[in-house]
């Protein structure tokens, strides 16, 4: 699934929630809301995005809000059609790559710049360990909210999982070289 | 609070002298949620055992709520263990032929509370773990995290200043774990105990405001994490 794919799909489920329709503000807060902010979006996204699912046929405009004279957007048979097919395709997200910058740096890292290796691996697992704590924040706040936070929580399962893998990747990076340039 | 001074301590002597804190300074305030984490053998749990006054420093000083714990007699220091700190173990430590209820409320039968009050503390410290329904549950009736639980409870009945709790998530499984964690970060919200945890996993690390990462004894990265104070709708998920 490339991201902008998944983008696309997601307002589509989103608007599929709103049977009456729903206007471009509603929708990114209830997306932000169901996907845990998983994509960030910008409102000209958003307008981009519910444009080109209008020119396909996927969602179509209902009567415009009086107070505001907002667009409102509600999905159509054929776009439930395909959030079906959508959802039943196989995800072909490619695994994540590692750390390439990282890798980068490593291999042209001199012996002598270990002690700065090393330092950049304590900058980057202090960045891990801030996402962890912020996705645990999400994780109780979610919960919290009057939404079934089912697949949030997946969600924040999987970026966890991700994390935590980083972490063991970097321990076992700073391990070894340790051992390789100081023994 | 807890007050680290220079503080070190050796195990051994000589050849076999093994140095498990080496000059450690720190300043744990009322109400914290801190971590500590590192490899095996870093000095973790030598840190808690140092808190609750089971063993002294080589030198420095360990200062728990303004007092120097090297200077208790032992009779204050289990006064202090009793009353003051409730200590969470990875192996729960929970007695088999006591129930659920018995077990949490035996650190204030020790202590000579009339039974009146033990039986109101222990039933609100079940209630506070969501234990009350296995109150007359023996141990070995309960699954790991439901043992935990216990465990956790029986640390909140004297009414802790403080909360030291090693690798308590390190004989249960994901779910356990996790439940466990919400449960330790929402009595320290709730009640501002103070909560020192050693552990060797960053997601559950990550729960604490801070985390501190030794290596040889050593502090070897200080970690403040932010606070977790901005709208769920504005925290991104990327990663």
């Amino acid at each position: 699934m490339r991201h902008a794919h998944g983008i696309q799909y997601a307002l589509l489920g989103v608007v599929s929630t709103n049977p009456e329709g729903v206007h471009g503000y509603a929708l990114k807060r209830q997306c932000e809301r169901m996907l845990g902010n998983f994509w960030q979006l910008n409102f000209g996204e958003i307008y981009r995005v519910l444009d080109r699912l209008a020119e396909d046929g996927l969602i179509e405009q209902v009567a415009a809000e009086a107070e505001t004279a907002r667009k409102v957007y509600r999905i159509t048979t054929k776009g439930r059609r395909s959030l079906d097919d959508f959802v039943l395709t196989p995800p072909t997200d490619a695994p994540r790559p590692m750390r390439q910058e990282l890798a980068v740096k490593l291999l042209f890292a001199a012996p002598e710049r270990l002690p700065d290796v090393l330092r950049m691996i304590d900058h980057q697992r202090r960045a891990y360990m801030e996402q962890l704590h912020l996705l645990g924040t999400q994780r109780r706040k979610v919960r919290r909210l009057p939404i079934d936070s089912f697949v949030t929580c997946l969600l924040i399962d999987g970026a966890e999982l991700h994390v935590r893998s980083e972490l063991a990747w970097l321990d076992d990076v700073a391990q070894k070289l340790k051992e390789r340039f100081t023994s | 609070m807890i007050e680290f001074r220079n503080v070190t301590k050796v195990f051994g002597k000589d050849e076999t002298a093994v140095r498990a804190v080496d000059d450690l300074s720190f300043v744990l305030p009322v109400g914290a949620f801190w971590a500590l984490m590192g490899p095996s053998g870093s000095g973790k749990s030598s840190i808690l055992h140092l808190i609750a006054g089971l063993t002294p420093p080589t030198s420095g000083a360990v200062l728990v709520e303004g007092v120097d714990v090297a200077k208790m007699t032992s009779a204050e220091a289990a006064a202090l263990r009793r009353r003051r700190v409730g200590y969470v173990l990875q192996t729960f430590n929970l007695l088999p032929f006591l129930t659920a209820e018995e077990n949490v409320g035996m650190p204030l039968v020790l202590d000579g509370i009339r039974q009146r009050e033990v039986d109101e503390r222990v039933r609100e410290a079940l209630a506070m773990v969501n234990m009350s329904h296995r109150a007359a549950h023996h141990p070995t009736h309960l699954s790991g995290g439901e043992q935990q639980r216990v465990a956790i409870a029986r640390a909140l009945v004297i009414r802790p200043a403080i909360i030291l709790a090693d690798e308590p998530t390190g004989n249960l499984d994901r779910a356990g774990g996790r439940a466990v964690m919400d449960l330790i970060q929402e009595v320290n919200e709730r009640t501002q105990v103070t909560v020192l945890l050693v552990t060797h996993d960053p997601v559950f690390a990550a729960c604490a405001q801070r985390v501190l990462r030794l290596v040889d004894g050593r502090l070897h990265q200080d970690m403040t994490l932010p606070d977790g104070g901005a709208d769920a709708d504005d925290v991104g998920l990327a990663g």
